[in-house]
């Protein structure tokens, strides 16, 4: 039997955060994760992230993996790969099945971390080959570089299905069309307006009514749905696929903490069976503590914070660290915490229907419908403006934590203010100077550069751009609107990669001027030929 | 501790519907009109319908089909899902192969 001061269960996000914290305090830390690699969903997570520069947004997932790793490693926290906890007995003795064999280790604390899993819907073939959730094709595409297949259909809007779809298409498959039971999208609508302009088709409220094939998947039909959920006859479209993916929500891994005996509360507002939790994480067991998702669905850089929260207080009770200075540090995540909370999304606002941002401006209904904002309401958000020479535009109009645009401009355009949510505002007493910082950092591709009148009646756009290989200065292609369909034929005149952009191109197209304020993506013409 | 179940919740009789041969638990292939028959055959609990169908007991230990199986039950009761007590959870949390188990250190 060996003893550690803390063993964690789980070494995602929130299990790794709370090693290093714990194990920084001075406790002798291991963690256990049942995967060969570390790092939970983060490594897969290939799109930059939001939240506040503080908290590492517009770094890609799997870059905060390598950093947490690293922080564990200086930390002297014990990473333990393809280590199944098979369950947690009496005392805090853990069992494990280590390779092949079983192994007993026991603490004086346990921080169970170890997440959530895909949610499934069934519908007549969903136990085709080809129905994969959104989670496994992300595997797939990002971990062991196959394609799951070449034409997807995609169900669920939330975030995991929108950044789902748009990975699948930086892939190259052929994403067909975006399918939600609920009349709105659930995910950001700066992630919808992405794929959007890519071309892809939502389709709301809409579901599968059947998935075609005999061994394996060949098509799928979906129809529209009434606001009693039941399919409306003569609604049904039929599409040729050989992958369906399924976004539609996870649900804690909570049994190790229900086998343990701790209280257990069943929220579906927490996606499921999670553990009765004080302040301080801990469950109805001393000593024990939950964080992550398990304790209810967020997503990842929630889930960091309440993992250094809970090494903090595992370490508190271990008497490694003070009240006083426990007190100081929960203070300064609990204020993260909160900001991250904010908001439009924030898990308080869950299901409702929000008619107004804060600044008080009408929401986009069409962002909301059809993963687009408007032509003519694009107009009313503080993020477009229309000046002489270049300058930002930014389609962000929803209230989500993320700030990254305001320290990425070196001439401070852009202010969005100390309330994280705000939408960004361009200040116009200030000249953009063209360099596409702010392009590349945003982590919901919104800003662009407008030069409405370069003169000769055109004008030109600068866009972010993440399709591999790259277009050429100088090759024509189609301009795409916010909706995705062609509008105008377009030159590109700049493609600028810097390391500072971090993968994601800063593309400037030129078009005529009538279209600055519609072309928003740049489509090749060998492909746009072939569609 | 949940609330007990009321036993004289479901006395009519069992209706087959269009449906009833979709595949719920595929590790243990059991289908919907399975788990809805159980339901009129008196198995009102999760813990029940475990122990009668072997439904979310499989490979995968319910983790695909535990919620499908528990929407199914309280459907057919009539009840909100929360209302239904989960399956009492297990060790081992995964499935582990016999000769691994044989392989435990002291």
């Amino acid at each position: 039997m060996e003893r550690y001061d803390l063993i964690v269960i789980g070494a995602g996000p929130s299990g790794l955060s709370a090693g290093i914290e714990a194990a920084k305090a001075g406790a002798s830390v291991i963690i256990f994760d049942e995967n060969e690699k570390p790092g939970g969903q983060l490594f897969k997570q290939i799109h930059k992230f939001f939240g506040s520069k503080e908290h590492r947004a517009k770094v890609r997932g799997f870059n905060i993996g390598y950093q947490l790793l690293k922080e564990a490693d200086e930390a002297g926290a014990k990473v333990e790969l393809s280590a199944t906890v098979l369950g947690i007995y009496q005392d805090k003795e853990v069992v494990v099945k280590i390779k092949e064999g079983i192994k007993h280790f026991k603490a004086d604390s346990i921080i169970v971390a170890t997440g959530a899993a895909e949610n499934m819907v069934p519908f007549e073939g969903w136990t085709l080959p080809g129905v994969i959730g959104a989670g496994a094709a992300q595997t797939m595409l990002n971990l062991h570089g196959i394609l799951p297949g070449k034409k997807v259909l995609m169900l669920g809007s939330g975030n995991v299905g929108l950044v789902v779809s748009y990975q699948l298409k930086q892939c190259g498959c052929d994403v067909v069309a975006l399918v939600d039971a609920a009349p709105r999208i659930g995910g950001y609508g700066v992630h919808a307006a992405k794929i959007s302009r890519m071309g892809i088709p939502f389709y709301l409220p809409y579901t599968i009514k059947k998935v075609e094939g005999t061994d394996h998947v060949t098509g799928v039909t979906i129809a529209k749905l009434d606001p009693s959920f039941k399919f409306i006859e003569g609604t049904e479209m039929h599409f040729d696929v050989d992958t369906v993916c399924v976004a539609v929500g996870l649900s804690p891994m909570s049994q190790l903490l229900k086998m343990a005996g701790c209280k257990m509360d069943d929220n579906p507002r927490k996606g499921g069976q999670v553990p009765v939790i004080d302040e301080h994480g801990q469950t109805s067991i001393p000593g024990i503590f939950a964080a992550g998702d398990v304790s209810g669905i967020e997503e990842a850089s929630s889930a960091m914070i309440e993992g250094r929260q809970a090494g903090i207080y595992a370490a508190n009770y271990l008497g490694y660290i003070e009240d006083k200075l426990m007190k100081e540090k929960e203070d300064e995540l609990d204020k993260a915490l909160d900001g991250l909370r904010q908001g439009m999304f924030a898990p308080s606002n869950r299901g409702k229907k929000i008619e107004k941002t804060e600044e008080g401006i009408d929401i986009s209904n069409n962002l909301l419908a059809k993963g687009f904002v408007a032509d003519e309401e694009i107009e009313r958000f503080p993020g477009v403006v229309h000046k002489l020479g270049i300058h930002p535009v930014m389609e962000c109009t929803q209230n989500i934590p993320c700030n990254p645009c305001q320290d990425a401009c070196p001439k401070k355009c852009i202010k969005i203010g100390s309330k994280i949510t705000s939408l960004p505002a361009v200040d116009e007493s200030v000249d953009c100077i063209g360099c596409g910082m702010c392009v590349a950092s945003c982590p919901g591709q919104a800003i662009f550069l407008v030069n409405e009148n370069v003169g000769e009646g055109m004008a030109e756009i600068t866009l972010p751009y993440e399709i591999y290989p790259l277009p050429e200065v100088g090759e024509k292609g189609i301009a795409l609107s916010r909706a995705g369909h062609p509008v105008c034929i377009a030159e590109v005149v700049k493609v600028r990669t810097g390391l500072a952009f971090d993968k994601t191109a800063v593309l400037t197209i030129r078009v005529p001027k009538e279209f600055a304020m519609k072309a928003r993506f740049y489509k090749k013409e060998k492909l746009a030929k072939s569609v | 501790m949940h609330e007990l179940v009321d036993r004289s919740l479901k006395d009519e009789e069992f209706e087959e519907r269009e449906d009833d041969d979709m595949l719920i638990c595929r590790c243990e292939e059991i289908t919907k009109g399975e788990i809805r028959r159980a339901v009129h055959d008196g198995m009102y609990t999760m813990a029940e319908i475990r122990r009668y169908l072997r439904c979310t007991m499989g490979l995968c230990q319910g983790q695909t089909c535990a919620k499908l199986v528990k929407g199914i039950v309280a459907r057919e009761l009539g009840v909100s899902p929360d209302k239904l007590e989960p399956a009492t959870s297990r060790s081992p949390m995964r499935p582990t192969e016999m000769y691994v188990i044989a392989n435990e250190e002291n």
